[in-house]
């Protein structure tokens, strides 16, 4: 979860910094970064919708590194955290698939990781565990 | 004595001295996940800076600019032959740069015979939404070769699109006005040779130092964007003579 959280923090901010610049985001296989990140959808109030990202990628990097640390219960706020950003990637899926009919590389991996992190919640369930003995 | 007493003396045992289990510690998760967002965030930034530097050592296809910051390389109007280069760098959604189009416009008239024009696209994209999708509107219709055309229906209607959340569609009316493909417009706009060629201009204009738009440069020396039209026009007209 840690692992994920922080590779999410390093491609949202990679696309938030881009958002900055404006300048043009290299795009891998996907091909449609510059349509999706330029759309009306890439933001919300002004903000780059990866700078949003970047604070759910951050809150879960946190969850995961405090609660490994003996903090179990934060991981019940990440869980919170984690089925919002579930239904925000559906919609932003949805957008990609259906409005833009682009995809974007670095949508489509922040896709796939808010699935891992969600996955790792509902199938570990880490709040529950007791810390391992010191 | 019962095995209840004696499980309950070692979870006591277990616990410390004090009584009470050990209080895990806030500093060091703390320090690990500031770490964690530093190096995130380095590695994101560097990842973004070796793209850009990527893009802008990439040469401009049938490029011969290797020496001069400014190319004198764009959309053009005036004569084509001129030593004299006037080269602007302009966002469609900037206020300043609408009303300086009328200048420029009058400039173009009067020396347009001694002087070439050339057109950067500069789009300040943090204060304005619209800019980019307005340069990218007009290097599609350019492709239609209605870029002058579309130009100019940007400025005059600024007030119209700057501000809407959907720009793409006002920018497709008048693209209709102007009776250019609509497919191929809305293909255009997207397409990666028209952002690529925005982005080449916005890499030119930040080599070039500019700061705010518009920006004006005679032969690659900064020209002040005077509100004043008879001053403007006097800047150019001494630096025409100065090349002549």
């Amino acid at each position: 979860m840690v692992l994920a959280g922080f590779a999410g923090m390093v491609d949202s901010g990679y696309v938030g910094f881009h958002s900055l610049t404006g300048l043009l985001i290299p795009c891998g296989p996907a091909g449609g970064c510059d349509q999706v990140l330029n759309s009306p959808y890439s933001h919300w109030g002004g903000v780059s919708i990866a700078w949003f990202g970047f604070a759910f990628y951050l809150a879960v990097t946190a969850a995961g590194i405090f609660g490994l640390s003996g903090f179990r219960q934060v991981f019940r706020f990440s869980l919170i955290a984690s089925l919002a950003a579930f239904l925000v990637t559906l919609y932003l899926l949805y957008v990609q698939a259906f409005v833009l009919q682009a995809f974007c590389d670095y949508c489509l991996l922040s896709a796939f990781l808010v699935f891992v992190i969600l996955g790792a919640h509902l199938v570990l369930r880490p709040w529950n565990r007791t810390p391992e003995p010191a | 004595m019962s095995k209840a007493s004696s499980s309950q003396k070692q979870r006591s045992r277990a616990r410390g001295k004090t009584g009470r289990r050990k209080k895990p510690s806030v500093a060091k998760p703390l320090a690990a996940l500031a770490a964690a967002v530093v190096v995130a965030l380095g590695v994101a930034f560097y990842l973004q800076r070796s793209a850009d530097e990527q893009a802008a050592s990439a040469p401009a296809p049938g490029s011969r600019n290797t020496g001069p910051l400014i190319s004198p390389q764009g959309w053009s109007k005036g004569n084509s032959q001129a030593r004299a280069v006037l080269v602007e760098f302009v966002d469609f959604q900037c206020g300043a740069c609408a009303a300086a189009s009328s200048r420029v416009a009058n400039i173009a008239r009067k020396h347009g015979s001694r002087l070439k024009i050339v057109f950067k696209h500069h789009p300040m994209q943090r204060a304005h939404g619209n800019a980019m999708i307005a340069a990218q509107a007009a290097e599609a219709a350019g492709l239609q070769f209605k870029f002058w055309e579309m130009h100019d229906l940007l400025l005059q209607r600024q007030h119209e699109w700057a501000k809407v959340p959907d720009a793409q569609t006002l920018f497709l009316r008048y693209a209709a006005e102007l009776q250019l493909n609509p497919a191929r417009f809305r293909r255009d706009v997207w397409s990666r040779e028209v952002r690529e060629k925005i982005n080449r201009d916005i890499l030119e204009g930040q080599m070039a130092q500019v700061k705010s738009v518009p920006a004006f440069f005679l032969n690659g020396k900064p020209i002040p964007n005077n509100r004043d039209e008879f001053e403007f026009e006097q800047s150019i007209v001494d630096g025409i003579r100065s090349l002549q």
